[in-house]
């Protein structure tokens, strides 16, 4: 670094030099002259510098932006997976093995971010009672609860609740919307979701 | 109805061999299709049209609403009354060729104070006598109890006739959900008319029920949050009260028929538990506790025993046990290893007949056990389409339950002794009815015997 800046200096001075070798017997550059070169090689010199120190800014900022964006797209996938939904057989509260594994990524977001909380919704498509569908939902969120506790956490990070048939995802009467209606879902209750812990 | 019947018994005769074969198109075991009464054949009615002294009109509509109330209580066949025998003296012999068993007549007179006086005569044409007659005062019409002093007039009339209660001043709450997600508690008269909302909440609106004097409601409130309240509502006043608001799912409640008591499904623990509240003191009770989802409790009409739904076994099914607590006895059809869901019990007010909802060939129909005896075959009353959330009315004949069929989608009341069907309110997202106990007993101003 400190190289580049001196050279054209000594370059400048070899010159000036050389110069002055031949004319000093002659004329000579005079003290004013030399001063003023001294202070022109000075300026240019600051502003190398102050070039190169917001290159360096400039280097840092992006280097800081490209890991916040890393941890926002972080962030925004272990959002993504906390908020994936598992869905049921009808009439059944059991997990499926299919979700097993999306539970299991769950339960390695909610290990990364120890102060999360979350609500666990258990929801039932538009068949049977209303009022048996309630008791479904919960009896689902309980499980959902129950097999991210028989991973490891802690059960007070949860609450459950159940919507019963009152929030269908899909408002259409077939087996396609009904196996879509029957699921639990995610809410963050509190804390902040930042790693996906993978 | 004969070709209904013989339909039904075909169908039974059908599904027996099916049964072996195919799991998702047979009845349940222990499931049969028909009707709950060995019924007689139903007397003919005659009404006549109703004389005024003054306002025809009113006449007109006063008779129309009492001949379809009879026709409703579907105690009657009835007779379509030629204009040669719509006035004058009854003729007894005329109208035993007939074979009509009642006339009734009708005269509407004004009163002083606006309101009428509604006279009412039915004749026995059998025994060739005057049954019965009787005065009534109706409301002019422009008052809100005017209907209901009809259909409490109409009611007299089948206890006159059949000596059982009949069951048109009555009414039916139910929940409607707005285009915008909010859910309207609605009630509508027991023969379709006069729908109008009581109250509406953001949330979701559940299982609302009548208290036994027909004055107050109760009804289950959930939020977005998963919190649960179960609140009451004075329907003359429109003033709420909170019954429970404990953590979680509260749901389900319905009063004791002395109305000093609420049951209800609270969320303890692991799943849903029965409560009684005592609404005096507020002091809560545990029913029945343990494992499994226990819920949708329904009082005996004399307040000992209970139906309710519960998961315990691994699916939904109907259970009585006593009021107070103890041993539950299994109502719905079991079977070893076959699927089998049953749910939304309601006792009925009258008999020891518990309605519910069952699968059956992959649908929810309408079903109906006798809590007397447990065990014995339940008849399923209702076939097409799919039929939910059933509730008894106050004559314990009629019931109105949800169904999705493709006539139209709503609110029907099926009379479970003949399977007579008529629809209620069609066309919306309705839920969870509830059928009120009898709200109007017409007072006689005159009477005079046989």
């Amino acid at each position: 670094m400190q190289k580049r800046i001196i050279l054209p200096a000594l370059v400048g001075a070899l010159l000036v030099g050389a110069c002055g070798g031949r004319q000093a017997q002659q004329t000579g550059p005079t003290p004013e002259e030399l001063a003023a070169q001294a202070r022109a090689d000075s300026i240019e010199a600051a502003r190398r510098a102050e070039e190169e120190r917001r290159r360096l800014e400039e280097e840092r900022r992006r280097a800081e932006e490209e890991a916040r964006r890393r941890a926002e797209e972080e962030a925004r996938r272990a959002r993504e997976i906390l908020a994936e939904m598992v869905h049921f057989d009808f009439d059944k509260f059991d997990i499926r093995p299919s979700d097993q594994e999306t539970l299991r990524r769950k339960a390695m977001v909610l290990r990364a971010n120890p102060d999360v909380r979350v609500r666990i919704v258990g929801h039932a498509d538009e068949r049977g009672s209303d009022e048996y569908n309630l008791a479904l939902g919960l009896r689902r969120a309980n499980a959902v609860r129950d097999f991210l506790v028989s991973l490891g956490l802690d059960a007070s990070r949860f609450e459950t609740a159940s919507m019963g048939e009152e929030q269908p995802l899909v408002r259409e009467s077939n087996e396609e919307a009904w196996a879509m209606n029957r699921r639990a879902e995610f809410h963050v209750t509190a804390g902040q979701v930042a790693r996906t812990g993978m | 109805m004969q070709t209904h019947r013989l339909s039904l018994l075909l169908l039974l005769v059908l599904a027996t061999p099916l049964a072996a074969q195919q799991d998702t198109t047979r009845l349940p075991t222990g499931v049969r299709l028909g009707m709950i009464y060995q019924t007689l054949r139903r007397p003919s009615l005659a009404v006549r049209a109703f004389t005024s002294a003054g306002d025809a009109e009113l006449a007109a509509q006063v008779g129309e609403i009492i001949r379809r109330d009879l026709d409703y209580s579907d105690r009657f066949e009835m007779f379509e009354v030629p204009p040669q025998l719509a006035s004058g003296p009854v003729d007894y012999a005329t109208w035993n060729g007939l074979n009509v068993v009642y006339v009734l007549d009708g005269a509407v007179e004004p009163l002083e104070d606006g309101s009428h006086l509604l006279r009412l005569t039915l004749h026995d044409v059998v025994y060739g006598v005057v049954k019965e007659i009787q005065a009534f005062r109706i409301p002019p019409p422009t008052d809100s109890d005017h209907r209901m002093a009809v259909h409490a007039a109409a009611d007299e009339v089948v206890r006159w006739a059949t000596g059982q209660p009949g069951m048109a001043a009555s009414r039916i709450l139910f929940v409607s959900q707005a285009p915008d997600g909010s859910r309207d508690l609605m009630v509508v008269d027991s023969d379709g008319e006069n729908v109008r909302r009581v109250a509406r909440v953001d949330g979701v609106l559940m299982s609302p029920s009548w208290s036994p004097d027909g004055r107050r409601v109760v009804y289950a409130v959930g939020r977005d949050d998963g919190s649960w309240d179960v609140i009451e509502l004075d329907l003359e006043r429109g003033a709420e009260r909170r019954i429970s608001t404990r953590r979680g799912l509260n749901t389900t409640p319905v009063y004791s028929p002395d109305g000093e008591r609420i049951m209800l499904a609270v969320e303890n623990g692991r799943d849903l538990d029965l409560f009684e509240i005592e609404l005096a003191t507020g002091q809560s009770r545990l029913v029945r506790g343990g494992p499994g989802a226990d819920l949708s409790p329904t009082y005996s009409p004399d307040g000992r025993q209970i139906a309710f739904n519960s998961d315990r076994i691994g699916q939904p099914h109907i259970y009585v046990m006593p009021a107070q607590g103890g041993e539950a006895v299994l109502l719905s059809p079991y079977t070893y290893g076959e699927p089998g869901h049953y749910a939304a019990p309601d006792w009925s007010p009258e008999t020891s007949f518990v309605a519910f909802h069952g699968r059956s060939r992959g649908q929810h129909q309408i079903m109906v056990a006798d809590a007397a005896r447990p065990g014995s075959t339940v008849q399923q009353i209702t076939q097409e389409g799919r039929n939910e959330d059933p509730s008894w009315a106050p004559d314990g004949r009629h019931i109105v339950f949800l169904s999705v069929r493709p006539s139209g989608s709503g609110l029907y009341v099926i009379d479970a002794a003949s399977g007579r069907t008529r629809p209620l309110v069609l066309g919306g997202r309705f839920r969870t009815p509830d059928w009120s106990p009898t709200l109007k007993r017409a007072s006689a101003l005159t009477v005079r015997g046989e």
